[in-house]
């Protein structure tokens, strides 16, 4: 069978770094294939150099079983290599049409004639049967439509070879499902896909080749059929994965946290969320799950007071929260993960003791009475975080920056967790981080909630969600629609009662 | 520029006196390029070579056709004498004050030889003395302060300096160097309202003022009662740009025309301005309102003789610029400059008005040559005494 | 930070200054004078005793405006009202201050709180103008400082005024000599020179005073998070708009020390010769210093002396403009490599946090 992609021998040295050592991959023409590992395996910038962003320092590519010497993402487009970012480039106040079209070569100052590119692009989508509304503005498009807007943009360039960044971590189940079905029809049309993910279940359901890789080396290519959900994860991670050990204790009576007919609007009136009562029991993990834009964020920022409420109650171990601001909130005992970390959680130019102090400010720990930051406590108390969270970095004067999404995820679940708070609030707090890390905060989340921590868990990732919860509730537009005990659901039937199939 | 002139000879002289070492020199650039060769690198050294030459070769070039040479440069015991001015807030090209003093200080460098330097202040304040300082520093034998605002650095730095004479315009200070030029604005302000008050048609003038402050109260007080001299029913209208502290209604044209306009169109048929800069958009206003109406209306000028000073930068203007009230700070600053050279320089206050004529009316464009003899009989009245204009408001 | 970034961070001035020296003896060479012995004169005239006096007193309020503004920028605000905010200070309390005579310590002291007390409202309106109507802090400050001008001149010309002889020129009464803020030159020894302002000692305070508020307590670290990741901050428990108008205020108190230093050691009153544009100028020293004490410092130093030096030009035939194109072109080009310092600096940690994971 023909090779779309062969690449031998890559290497690729930073300073200090070694990103690729003597990587060597092979992919044949109309394959799914898949490239896993984790969060710093040197996937990104394999892609890179496949892409012409990166030039390798030794080693070379052949595209199509022709030598290619690509020195900028141009070249490989020429060449029919076509990539879809995980972040979008598309400009959101322009029509799907304007977007595709946005940046093709052409005479300067000509007339753009859109009904000409509008029926080569067409002709496109039907060739590979994917759908979408050209003369919808970028701006009112799902994220998985967004997607797609992408992968025709890249194909209407000619594209042969689709090369698709963790193209799942910003899709609910069911866009997966659609992604999947194009991808499937884009192979049945000859085109080849590379599919970058460290969701092995996706990967195993979608790839017919996938390659491990690991610390810069390629470590195996493996046929899908030929191999296992446990395999793959011990080839990611050199070792077997950590197994959820079974609860040892049990869910406590008391209540730390009940929220009643919780309801607000947005300025122009809509109801953002109504009707919302729940309660956290001590050492209990409540999962909420909601297809994002039901409610589910707004509601836990209210819980900590960022989020206006027109009515309802916050009762946090029998204190109303009304008349407090986030700070006392946190203060009191709630901490918070929020969902983004690089921008709502930590100060990526600030190091890492200064980050630890973040949230906390005016606790006794931090603030001297003459209203100093106490910073021998903030570096001691960084130095516990990254020993305990086994953050990788040089040390407590880092920049945030500097270090890998994993290891920042693992310093802000470490800070949340330092000062044994009753009730923490988790929203997405393994979203696009490498495995260790994410097996390292379910395991600390785990034995804090043993310990008698309550936690109200916010995933996106339904297996997460359902693996760690004690019970679920989900959002559907604004409401709270269903209440389960995890141990009975399946992910399929909790992507029903988020997309409101099943009631 | 003498001064500068006798810098650069000095210069060059160094360099002579070191055999003008060019490569000498060339290392000390050398060191200068290599710092930002970086930004070079477009322009390529080719031209760095040349603009060195050039360098080298303008220094004497520019000694020898220098301006008004008449001291010898080269022989530095004939040390001319050293005038100084240091220009108000506004500084050159104000069409006012600045410029005029300006103007008799280029007429004292020509005419008597001197080595002349003028500075502008940066923003006022200490600056003011700091730059007096510095003129007195190097050797001046006049230094000039333009404006009243220099009063408080002449009481400081003046003492300092008793040798070198010091004259303030517009103002006094306590040292006996300083020679305080004052003006009487009034009695030429009060000629400006009855040539006014004579030649308006529609019984209508108006007046506008630069900064609404004690200085102008004297022009515009000075203007109502000559206009009310002559005929007590004409009406007056006062408009201002500015109000001090803000200084800014010295140098604002378009504001000058706004209000003239206003004032045309309520019926003024000629406004006097004391108002520096500002004036030329009276003039401009007055341009407008007479091709647009039909009817000719004026304007007066003020300090320089406008019909000239304005009518050679703007000709379009000149015939709608009706007669000014000049005030020969020019004259004043060529007095200073003739008596230091002479050795006559005396210092305390010093009033030019009708009498000395440092103040009078300009008749320049012959459009009041006719009601001279009404104008000159005022004139004389008030340099009897018979009629006092008042300087300031009631 | 380790010691070799810090060096690394210095480095961005020094190669701006030298560039800026480079464009503008370029620019000399065109306009046909000679860079090197212009900057000779310069050098030689502004390192004398007096010029040195000249350029400390200059920098006074230079480094007080800067710090004004700093205290802004740590938190992302843009005061670009300190003008306003000073002269509206220093007339008040020029004012006040005269009315009466205590011992010269309570009497400076209290000049200075009035100063500040006036200068810290009038910011306050721009804060409360952004927490409760949503308007940018960039377009009230200016507008603000037109506002103050025109009430400047109002109660000059009538509550505020003293009449006088000068043509009655607008001023406040003179402050007595208890109010008076005692040259240092007994001090340094350098009596034969005129005054070296006293307020300089309230300066070097003041730089102490903003380096513990911002870089020590929470008050400052709430504004430095604000400033870097205003959304981080927001969930970190900060209320924004409380923060906006503190930092405002803490702002316009500072503005209000910036006239301090002219009218307590020079003019004594309130004239319409005070200095004005200093609350500009401190903008630029602020972005030159990057908002560190030590390094406003230097660049209000740095702009004096520049500022001083350059008189002599004007005696030399040389345009003294050429010092206001120095000023520009080091502040292009220091904001310039301030950013290639930084990711440089970034580069760096990133690359000593992946060697550290490759362990």
């Amino acid at each position: 069978m023909k090779l779309a992609i062969n690449i031998k021998n890559i290497t690729k040295t930073y300073p200090g770094v070694l990103a690729n050592s003597d990587v060597s991959i092979k992919v044949k023409s109309g394959d799914i294939h898949a490239i896993v590992g984790e969060n710093g395996a040197g996937k990104s910038t394999l892609m890179k150099i496949l892409y012409g962003m990166v030039k390798p320092d030794s080693g070379n590519i052949e595209i199509f079983e022709n030598k290619a010497n690509m020195s900028s993402p141009k070249d490989s487009i020429n060449l029919g290599i076509g990539m879809v970012h995980q972040h979008f480039m598309l400009a959101k106040n322009l029509t799907v049409l304007e977007n595709i079209i946005l940046g093709i070569d052409r005479p300067f100052l000509k007339n753009i004639k859109l009904s000409k590119y509008k029926t080569e692009i067409q002709k496109v989508m039907e060739l590979y049967s994917l759908n979408i509304d050209l003369n919808q503005y970028v701006d009112e498009l799902s994220v998985g439509e967004k997607q797609r807007v992408e992968i025709i943009k890249v194909l209407y360039r000619g594209a042969k070879i689709l090369i698709l960044d963790e193209p799942t971590a910003v899709l609910v189940p069911q866009e997966v499902k659609d992604l999947f079905k194009n991808l499937k029809d884009l192979k049945n049309n000859g085109v080849t896909v590379l599919f970058i993910s460290h969701k092995l279940d996706e990967v195993l359901e979608i790839a017919d080749e996938i390659s491990v890789m690991r610390s810069g080396q390629m470590i195996d290519t493996v046929l899908n059929d030929n191999v296992s959900k446990t395999q793959l994860a011990e080839m990611m991670i050199g070792k077997s994965l950590p197994t959820p050990p079974a609860r040892l204790t049990s869910t406590d009576e008391e209540v730390i946290l009940k929220v009643e007919n919780l309801k607000s609007n947005d300025e122009n009136g809509r109801t953002i969320f109504e009707d919302v009562s729940f309660e956290v029991h001590k050492s209990e993990i409540l999962g909420i799950a909601g297809v994002e834009g039901n409610g589910q964020k707004e509601v836990v920022e209210a819980i900590i007071g960022i989020q206006a409420l027109d009515s309802g109650k916050v009762i946090f171990k029998n204190n109303d929260l009304e008349k407090q601001g986030t700070r006392e909130r946190l203060e009191s005992g709630i901490s918070f993960i929020p969902e983004d970390r690089q921008l709502q959680a930590m100060i990526m130019e600030m190091d890492l003791t200064n980050n630890v102090i973040i949230g906390r400010q005016n606790i006794k720990k931090y603030k001297s009475s003459l209203g100093t930051v106490k910073m021998k406590n903030a570096v001691n108390e960084s130095e516990k975080v990254i020993s305990a969270f086994e953050v990788k970095t040089p040390g407590t004067s880092t920049l945030a920056t500097a270090l890998s999404g994993g290891n920042q995820q693992k310093f802000v679940v470490g800070r949340e967790l330092e000062d044994d708070p009753s009730l923490l609030i988790a929203s997405q707090p393994t979203r696009g981080i490498d495995i260790g890390a994410q097996a390292l905060i379910w395991e600390k989340l785990r034995n804090s909630r043993d310990e008698g921590l309550s936690v109200l868990l916010i995933s996106a990732d339904l297996e997460e969600l359902i693996g760690l919860s004690d019970r679920i509730i989900v959002f559907y537009q604004g409401k709270l629609v269903k209440e389960i005990e995890a141990e009975n659901i399946t992910p399929e039937d909790l992507g029903s009662y988020m997309t409101g199939l099943k009631k | 520029m003498s001064t500068i002139l006798f810098i650069k000879v000095f210069l060059y002289l160094q360099l002579v006196g070191q055999g003008v070492k060019v490569t000498r020199m060339k290392s000390k650039w050398l060191i200068l390029f290599m710092v930002f060769s970086l930004f070079l690198v477009a322009c390529g050294g080719g031209s760095d070579e040349a603009a060195v030459e050039e360098v080298v070769d303008e220094e004497p070039a520019e000694t020898l056709d220098a301006p008004a040479t008449t001291a010898a440069p080269a022989e530095p015991e004939e040390d001319p004498m050293g005038i100084c001015l240091v220009l108000d807030i506004g500084g050159l090209g104000d069409l006012s004050f600045n410029d005029l003093a300006y103007a008799g200080y280029e007429k004292a460098v020509a005419d008597f030889g001197m080595e002349g330097t003028f500075l502008e202040p940066e923003g006022g304040g200490e600056n003011r003395g700091e730059l007096l300082e510095l003129c007195a520093e190097a050797g001046n034998d006049l230094i000039i302060g333009n404006g009243f605002l220099f009063d408080a650095s002449m009481n400081e730095v003046a003492p300092n300096y008793p040798d070198t004479n010091f004259a303030i315009t517009d103002g006094v200070a306590e040292p006996g160097n300083v020679r305080g030029m004052l003006f009487n604005h009034a009695e030429g302000s009060f000629l400006a309202g009855v040539a006014a008050a004579l030649k308006t048609q529609t019984n209508n003038v108006g007046f506008l003022g630069g900064v609404d402050f004690p200085l102008i109260h004297e022009f515009e007080q000075g203007f109502i009662a000559g206009v009310k001299a002559v005929n007590p029913d004409i009406e007056i209208q006062i408009g201002y740009a500015t109000v001090a502290p803000d200084f800014g209604g010295f140098n604002d044209q378009v504001k000058g025309k706004e209000i003239a306009l206003a004032q045309y169109e309520a019926g003024a048929d000629i406004i006097y301005h004391a108002a520096g800069g500002t004036g030329t958009g009276m003039f401009e206003a007055a341009k407008e309102v007479s091709e647009s109406t039909g009817s000719k209306v004026w304007g007066i000028g003020v300090d320089f003789d406008q019909y000239y000073q304005v009518g050679n930068a703007l000709p379009e203007l000149q015939e709608y610029i009706l007669s000014s009230m000049v005030k020969s700070v020019d004259v004043s600053i060529y007095n200073a400059a003739k008596a230091t050279m002479e050795g006559t320089f005396t210092g305390g206050a010093s009033v030019d008005n009708l009498a000395t004529g440092g103040i009078y009316l300009s008749y320049s464009g012959g459009y009041i040559d006719d009601i001279k003899d009404q104008i000159d009989s005022y004139k004389e009245k008030i340099m009897s005494g018979e009629i006092v204009p008042p300087s300031a408001r009631p | 930070m380790k010691m070799r970034f810090r060096l690394v961070s210095v480095s961005a001035p020094i190669i701006a200054l030298t560039i800026s020296f480079g464009l503008s003896s370029l620019i000399l060479l065109i306009i046909g004078k000679d860079p090197y012995e212009t900057f000779k004169i310069m050098f030689e005239y502004g390192i004398r005793g007096k010029s040195i006096v000249s350029i400390i007193n200059r920098s006074i309020p230079l480094y007080i405006s800067a710090i004004a503004v700093a205290v802004g920028f740590k938190m992302g605000l843009f005061n670009i009202g300190v003008e306003g905010q000073y002269l509206m200070g220093s007339l008040v309390a020029a004012y006040i201050g005269a009315q009466f005579s205590i011992i010269t310590p309570l009497h400076i002291l209290f000049i200075i709180i009035v100063a500040v007390a006036t200068s810290s409202l009038w910011a306050a309106i721009a804060g409360y103008l952004k927490v409760e109507k949503g308007i940018h802090e960039v377009i009230s400050t200016i507008m603000l400082n037109y506002i103050g001008t025109g009430l400047i001149a109002y109660s000059l010309t009538t509550i505020f005024d003293e009449p006088n002889s000068n043509y009655d020129l607008p001023r406040t009464k003179e402050l007595p000599e208890t109010g008076k803020m005692p040259p240092l030159n007994k001090f340094f020894n350098i009596e034969d020179l005129q005054d070296l302002h006293g307020f300089l000692v309230i300066a070097v305070l003041v730089g102490i005073f903003y380096y513990w508020l911002v870089w020590k307590t929470t008050l400052g670290f709430d504004l430095r998070i604000t400033g870097s990741n205003p959304i981080a901050a927001k969930f970190s428990g900060i209320n924004p708009n409380k923060l906006v108008v503190i930092a405002m205020i803490t702002s316009g108190g500072f503005a209000g020390l910036v006239g301090l230093g002219p009218l307590l050691s020079y003019f004594h009153r309130y004239t319409i010769d005070f200095p004005t544009g200093l609350g500009f100028a401190g903008i630029g020293v602020a972005l030159l210093g990057r908002n560190h004490p030590f390094g406003m410092a230097v660049g209000a130093l740095l702009f004096a002396f520049l500022q001083r030096s350059a008189q002599i030009l004007d005696l030399n035939d040389v345009p003294k403009e050429i010092e206001q194109m120095m000023q520009a072109f080091i502040l292009l080009i220091v904001v310039v490599f301030y950013e290639v310092i930084r990711r440089f600096i970034v580069k760096q940690q990133v690359k000593d946090a992946s060697k550290r994971s490759d362990e």
